[in-house]
């Protein structure tokens, strides 16, 4: 690699400049914001603010409608990684058996990808709404009634469904990648070694491919947890009776709606802490764990 | 053990391009056969079609007195050296080792002691608790080929196993293999593009150009007697000088139209002999001096001893025995 050397000492900080006020103006200070704010309480016409400690975390911790909303995120990503790797594995297999016919195949699975999730979200919307949806008719048409304004379960089924669906092939890529990457000769030889299809996806595919579902794990438990807020806010906006209310959205909710922007900051700043976990645990683990 | 026999096979892959046409060959219980050919010859595909892991178009393939053609990988009896070795990188050597017989079924015991067996022939026991990123390429060599010799099959498959080794490593694996293969007199079919490598290890060579068979035999009858200019070029090096006769009048064959081939090592320096050669090239090989140069407009090489004199001709002769006639068509022998 080549190494520049700057014999101005300015410039390197002049170069950096717009990416460091960006950083600092989007991330930086709003998140220091969030910090502050989460230790003060507004009255309820906003003219007094009051040093309150952790009474805003406090109140979290004793709110049943919060420790749903936690129980509600952690299904909600478990099944959104799932059901988005799974299907994006399957498909990848798919692929990777035939890859002569790759390129097609593949651009036409992009695509999804680079719709943006709220076009995603209200396309699900319209394919699933109760009075206008084709879904619900046809479900209908075979006895089975489709209602997620009401239904708790089938409006997580729907966000569900919606969030997974765009992100199948940014993972479906990425493990094809992967699995373009395994050498043919590998499981030939295992082929000659006795093991069938079954044997092989497992005692070889699955571990030498580890290292990318590790890391698209974190990317999709950080993205149903974070990135996800478009989709709810055009489907369901958290509803019925909070069933859809993932972290995010409540920090929305609680902070814009609400107007209680103490308990907000307090929840944005939980968030904080998981991201920076999953971070760590991401760096730790991926060149510890996942190696072979 | 078995015999392997391959009756008018031929393949043609997806999309059209033929690889392999019309091969014939018997391979005795315990033999050792050499596929040798340039690059895109068809020889890995060749191989791959005997283990199983490339379709076979035409023809038949047996090992043992079974027809094989639709027969997994698996149930084929062979183990299979990889160029790249194709080791499981996330398992131990002994997990690599004990793959192929876990899947079997083989008796645990059994497995150890067919492990240890292979571990004490191939001095891999001090490394058999490592993965295979934790050991040099010529150890990577040898636990593949422990993971052959384990499954004590029929027949043993190499695709170019040394060619990732530096030579001094491939010459030390390559007596070692040969050394390997007398013992367990297990049948091989060996791949490589290395015509030394070919003549060192082969009972039998079988030489492939363009996906066809243009001579078998053991490696001495190749060498003194190809079956064609093809394989004159091809086996033995320096290659074989292939001349147009014209282009070498005084000589014996002249009279006869076609290509003379003979090689370096046999012309004689003579100062008056019938060929005179103007040098362009000289190339000191330290026992013995690769002298390049030019003959009635056509490219000769003749080796020398590094003590003569040189000047920018040297006359040779050629004696009688040591020429041979291709016709200039079809490239066959001429006897
Ligand atoms: N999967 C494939 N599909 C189509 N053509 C192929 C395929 N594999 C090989 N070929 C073609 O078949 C011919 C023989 O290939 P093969 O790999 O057997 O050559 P080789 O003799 O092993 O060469 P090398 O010494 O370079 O390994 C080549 O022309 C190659 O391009
Ligand atoms: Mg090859």
């Amino acid at each position: 690699m080549k190494r520049t050397i700057f014999s101005n000492q300015l410039l390197p900080w002049l170069l950096l400049a717009p990416q460091l006020a960006i950083t600092f103006i989007f991330f930086l200070w709003p998140a220091a914001q969030a910090i502050r704010q989460s230790f003060l309480r507004e009255d309820a016409f906003g003219i007094n603010t009051s040093f309150v400690g952790l009474a805003n975390f406090e109140a979290l911790w004793n709110s049943s409608q919060y420790l749903n909303s936690l129980k509600v995120t952690a299904i909600f990503a478990v099944s959104v990684t799932v059901l988005s790797m799974g299907a994006a594995l399957l498909l990848a297999i798919a692929v990777d058996r035939m890859m002569k016919s790759t390129r097609p195949y593949t651009t036409l699975l992009v695509w999804p990808y680079a719709v943006a999730p709220a076009v995603a979200g209200i396309l699900w919307w319209f394919i699933f709404n109760p009075t206008i949806g084709v879904l619900p008719y046809v479900m209908d048409r075979f006895g089975y009634d489709w209602n997620h304004v009401s239904n708790p379960g089938q409006a997580m089924t729907l966000v569900v469904i919606a969030s997974a669906w765009k992100q199948i092939s940014y993972n479906f890529l990425f493990f094809v990648a992967g699995l373009q990457a395994i050498p043919a000769s590998m499981r030939e030889a295992a082929a000659i070694d006795g093991a069938g299809p079954v044997r092989r996806f497992f005692d070889i595919t699955l571990p030498l491919l580890s290292p990318t579902t590790f890391f698209l794990l974190v990317v999709n438990i950080v993205y149903s947890m974070f990135e996800t807020f478009a989709v709810i806010d055009a489907t369901t906006e958290g509803g019925p009776a909070q069933a859809t209310n993932i972290m995010v959205y409540k920090v929305y909710f609680d902070g814009f709606v609400g107007q209680n922007i103490g308990s907000s900051a307090a929840q944005s700043v939980v968030l904080m802490l998981i991201v920076i976990a999953l971070t760590v645990i991401q760096f730790r683990y991926v060149e510890k764990r996942v190696e072979y | 053990m078995a015999s392997i026999t391959l009756d008018n096979v031929g393949k043609v892959y997806p999309g059209g391009t033929r690889a392999i046409g019309d091969v014939s060959l018997d391979i005795a219980d315990g033999e050792f056969i050499v596929l040798v050919g340039p690059s895109g010859c068809g020889k890995s595909t060749l191989l791959r079609m005997v283990a199983g892991l490339e379709s076979i178009t035409e023809g038949e393939v047996r090992i043992g007195d079974r027809v094989v053609n639709e027969i997994e990988p698996a149930d084929r009896d062979i183990a299979m050296v990889f160029q790249n070795y194709a080791l499981y990188p996330h398992m131990s050597v002994r997990q690599n080792l004990e793959y192929g017989l876990k899947n079997r079924r083989t008796p645990k015991a059994e497995i150890n002691r067919r492990v240890e067996e292979a571990a004490g022939i191939l001095q891999l026991a001090p490394y058999l608790d490592r993965k295979p990123r934790a050991l040099s390429g010529g150890q990577r060599q040898r636990v593949a080929m422990g993971r052959a010799i384990v499954r004590e099959p029929a027949a043993f498959l190499f695709d170019e196993p040394l060619s990732n080794l530096d030579a001094k490593l491939r010459v030390a694996m390559r007596l070692e293999i040969k050394e390997l293969q007398r013992r367990l007199s297990t049948t091989s079919l060996y791949v490589t593009h290395d015509q030394l490598e070919a003549m060192t290890l082969a009972d039998r060579l079988v030489v492939l150009n363009m996906g066809k068979v243009e001579q078998i035999g053991t490696p001495l009858d190749v060498y003194r007697k190809p079956a064609s200019a093809f394989v004159a070029g091809f086996i033995g090096s320096p290659a074989m000088n292939l001349v147009p006769a014209r282009a070498v009048p005084r000589l014996p064959g002249s009279a006869h139209a076609g290509l003379l081939g003979f090689r370096p090592e046999d012309l004689v320096i003579e100062p008056d002999g019938p060929i005179a050669m103007k040098i362009t090239a000289v190339e000191e090989l330290g026992a013995q001096r690769l002298v390049h140069g030019e003959v009635g407009g056509e490219p000769m090489t003749v080796t020398m001893s590094p003590q003569a004199e040189l000047s920018d001709m040297v006359h040779m002769s050629l004696p009688a025995q040591a020429l041979h006639r291709f016709d200039e068509k079809s490239g066959r022998r001429l006897d």
